[in-house]
């Protein structure tokens, strides 16, 4: 039974996970850009959803509506001004541009927010269902359909819209998706939108489910690069398999060693097979 | 018109500014720092800056050598100087041994573990390394916050009687940073920098002219752990007290990217211009309590963008000059690669 | 004469320090098919490149329909009415063949026909719409060139640069889709320009043909008139 309700919580977890990769993923495998301040955006997120949740008194899903398309917009600001112009100079200096992004976000939010745990408490907080014998929190069933439900969008949009595809033609073959009428840097600046918009949700299903800082964002970074890493870039299918495995590393490794597991899952997976376990 | 402009610029001959004439202003610039250290004519204040400035000289050259000259970008140095300073603090506090002892054992550790390291992490390229590099240390600041060894995440502090004083700091400070330039200087000028350079170049011209890429990334792996080690074991046996959240920390990392990418990426004198900028800076940034990563984040954007070459590569292109070049190797450079074309 | 549909002059196009092509100039006139053709590395391919706007030219000026085009990006050319069918087919090969397709008629004004378009590109090419759900990456060569041209046809283009299309191809598929070329000239009125590295197809083929060698174009008149010896020697540059 024990073993049953370890599963069942590893899966619970791999949700968020999954949308905490999902826009790494996509940033990946679309600007061929490892976005190094993802895990500071997901904490954005969580900030954005506490705080709004807190200052009106309304439950913290619902301020999705108004982070999401915050996010989004900074996404592609930021796509436009700045790294699509710091592209053209290679991938390294886009890698430590990002990666300056990640310390300027880490302390910026230090300074706004302080120091202090943050924590998103909703009604539903501490609802423990019974299901023969499991124990599942309701909470954690909301979190994984929130995942699923991003996830299943950004899959229907990159497949069914023209803008979708215009993505995927990108990341196939940039020259030839721009004879087709693709600007690649407004597409860039879209896909980086996108990303943040997950990073948003991300932040949410953190935010509800566990205390956060300022400076958490690195540790979930790493999390979402193990989530590209083990799924493969630009993989969606890869990626949900990805947050369930590290979810089950977490809950394997517990509350101590729960990130010590993840991490070192991680290096054995760069190590042996860096392209991913989805890819080709 | 622009490009004509460049052209000429790029005939014009450049001065090298090295061999013995040079050698004699580093020497007399070193002894003055070795003498008015040991006589007492700094004040501690300004020889703690000195140190400050000799030992992240040392980190940024270390960095420079991985990224800048071989192409193996690592946000994980800080692995390095963690261990040295936990190292250092369990021999002098656990088993009372002397602060050399401790040194000693940094040095040995990080040089195990460097090797131990190159094995899962030489698989990987690029972004994978680098990430690899910072999951590492990350992994082993996560262990140490649950391992009673080192006394969890309590910390722990570096005992030693008589505790060295400063003017001693100092010296061991500038002496691990004089050597760690000159094996640097040296080492790009063997046959293995070569190879390097040609390496972060052109990874299969190099290996064609059987360069072996394996070796040459090892050895420069492995001394850039020891020396990034032994600054981090000054830098603690100076602070006195270490925790997994100081010793293992990314802004290590920030520090160095900082330093090489101001000073000017892939030049042997520009970690030494990075570092005087760095640790001046942070002495103004402590009177901005929590601006100072937004301060030098933005600062590293802007040189990226701007002045991509940092201020000695700028500096350096624009007046026509290289400090400590790498000129022995730059023509050969040119045969190997057209060897290699004729092989492929 | 009236204006040609394509005018290009003197163009120049480098990488970097390199110039792959030093000063060429060439017109398509509407309605025909004209071929281009020189030997490998005679610039052909940059030329076209630049023409459609993925290389942006160091000197030289591109007209189309008697705007000046030159510089303009891929993404903005394609919406006038000229499109390249690249050399390689360059395929989005984690797509579908369908999804390919309607890649093409990814700009605004044409998508409105995307759907009469398609069923144009399966009649030309019925095998691709038996293959409409596999990934692109999964076709043959020749397949997949199929699905360059129906992609390019997708944008309901005036002018269609073809590079070097024959490139790795077996000959009876070359055939075939030659022949496609021709029907669509002929039927649709679309003007065609092909790069050719066989003479002897490239003379079959064009109506008017301009040989290029060592990034300048040297030679030019309708096959008729131009003498064998004359185009070895434009060619070879002996």
């Amino acid at each position: 039974m024990q073993v049953i309700q370890l599963i069942i919580n590893g899966i619970l977890l791999g949700g968020i996970y999954a949308v905490l990769g999902v826009g790494m993923t996509m940033i990946f495998g679309i600007v061929k850009l490892t976005n190094l301040a993802h895990g500071e955006f997901v904490i954005l997120g969580a900030y954005g959803s506490t705080l709004l949740a807190q200052a009106l008194g309304v439950d913290p899903i619902l301020t999705l509506i108004v982070t999401i398309p915050c996010m989004f917009l900074i996404g592609m600001g930021l796509q436009t001004g700045l790294i699509n112009r710091v592209m053209l100079k290679g991938s390294e200096p886009a890698l430590l541009v990002t990666f300056g992004l990640s310390i300027i976000l880490q302390d910026a939010m230090l300074l706004l927010f302080t120091a202090d745990a943050r924590h998103a408490g909703a009604a539903y907080s501490s609802t423990i269902l019974k299901i023969g014998g499991i124990n599942i929190a309701l909470l954690d069933i909301i979190l994984l359909v929130i995942s699923l439900v991003t996830i299943l969008i950004l899959t229907m949009f990159l497949n069914k819209t023209y803008m979708g595809r215009s993505i995927r033609a990108t990341s196939d073959d940039t020259q030839a998706a721009s004879l087709m009428g693709v600007s690649v840097k407004k597409t860039y600046a879209i896909a980086m939108g996108i990303a943040l918009a997950t990073a948003a949700v991300a932040g949410l299903c953190i935010g509800l489910k566990w205390t956060f800082y300022a400076s958490s964002g690195g540790s979930y970074l790493l999390i979402a690069f193990g989530v590209v890493v083990i799924g493969g870039m630009g993989s969606i299918p890869g990626t949900l398999v990805a947050g369930l495995v590290f979810g089950l590393a977490q809950v394997i490794g517990g509350a101590n060693y729960g990130l010590l597991v993840s991490y070192i899952l991680l290096i054995i997976m760069l190590a042996v097979r860096p392209q991913g376990l989805f890819s080709k | 018109m622009g490009d004509n402009k460049t052209l000429a610029s790029a005939h014009k001959p450049i001065k090298v500014l090295d061999g013995i004439p040079m050698l004699i202003i580093c020497i007399i610039i070193i002894a003055a720092l070795y003498i008015l250290g040991i006589t007492g004519v700094f004040s501690s204040n300004l020889m703690r800056y000195l140190m400050n400035i000799f030992l992240y000289i040392t980190m940024g050259e270390m960095w420079n050598l991985l990224s800048g000259f071989t192409g193996m970008t690592s946000l994980g140095n800080q692995t390095f100087i963690g261990l040295a300073g936990f190292s250092v603090a369990v021999m002098t506090s656990t088993y009372s041994m002397s602060i050399w002892v401790g040194i000693l054992v940094a040095l040995v550790i990080a040089v195990v573990v460097a090797l131990l390291l190159s094995f899962v992490l030489f698989r990987m390229r690029g972004m994978y390394f680098a990430i690899a590099t910072w999951v590492v240390a990350e992994a082993i600041c996560t262990w140490f916050l649950s391992w009673k060894y080192v006394n969890q995440g309590g910390g722990m502090s570096v005992r030693a009687k008589p505790y060295p004083r400063i003017p001693e700091i100092y010296l061991m400070a500038l002496t691990l940073c004089v050597i760690a330039m000159v094996v640097v200087y040296v080492l790009l000028r063997t046959k293995t920098g070569l190879g390097l350079t040609a390496m972060r170049d052109d990874a299969d011209a190099s290996s064609s002219v059987g360069v072996n890429i394996f070796k040459s990334k090892l050895l420069v792996y492995v001394i850039a752990a020891a020396f990034t080690a032994l600054a981090g074991a000054v830098f603690f046996v100076n602070k006195q007290t270490i925790y997994p959240s100081s010793g293992f920390d990314i802004s290590w990392t920030v520090s160095m990217v900082f330093i090489v990418i101001i000073g000017g990426i892939g030049t042997v004198s520009g970690p030494v211009v990075g570092a005087i900028i760095y640790v001046l800076l942070s002495e103004i940034l402590a009177k901005l309590p929590g601006w100072s990563n937004i301060i030098l984040g933005a600062i590293a954007i802007l040189v990226i963008i701007f002045l991509p070459d940092g201020i000695m590569g700028t500096l350096q292109k624009k007046l026509h000059f290289e400090l400590f070049s790498q000129k022995r190797f730059s023509e050969p450079k040119k045969n190997l690669r057209a060897k290699a074309q004729m092989q492929a | 004469m009236s204006e040609p549909l394509l005018k290009v002059e003197g163009i120049q196009a480098k990488y970097g320090d390199f110039i792959a092509v030093h000063s060429a100039t060439l017109d398509v006139p509407e309605g025909k098919i004209v071929s281009l053709i020189g030997s490998n590395g005679a610039g052909k391919s940059t030329l076209m490149d630049t023409v459609a706007g993925l290389h942006r030219p160091s000197a030289g000026k591109v007209y189309f329909k008697g705007e000046d085009i030159t510089g303009l990006p891929a993404e903005k050319i394609v919406t006038r009415g000229l499109s390249l069918v690249p050399q390689g087919s360059r395929c989005f090969i984690r797509m579908s063949v369908e999804d390919n397709l309607i890649m093409g008629s990814f700009p605004k004004g044409v998508r409105a026909k995307a759907k009469d378009n398609l069923e144009k590109v399966y009649n030309l090419f019925p095998v691709l719409k038996e293959k409409r759900n596999d990934a692109s990456g999964s076709l043959s060569g020749g397949q997949r060139q199929m699905v360059a041209v129906g992609r390019a046809l997708m944008t309901d283009p005036e002018l269609v640069l073809f590079d070097e299309i024959s490139l790795g191809l077996a000959p009876t598929v070359i055939k075939d889709i030659y022949a496609t070329i021709k029907r669509l000239n002929k039927e649709t009125g679309i003007t065609v320009l092909l790069v050719e590295q066989d003479t002897q197809r490239a003379m079959k083929t064009g109506e008017l043909c301009h040989v290029m060698l060592k990034g300048e174009v040297v030679l030019s008149g309708p096959p008729r008139e131009l003498g064998d010896d004359e185009i070895k020697k434009a060619y070879f540059g002996i």
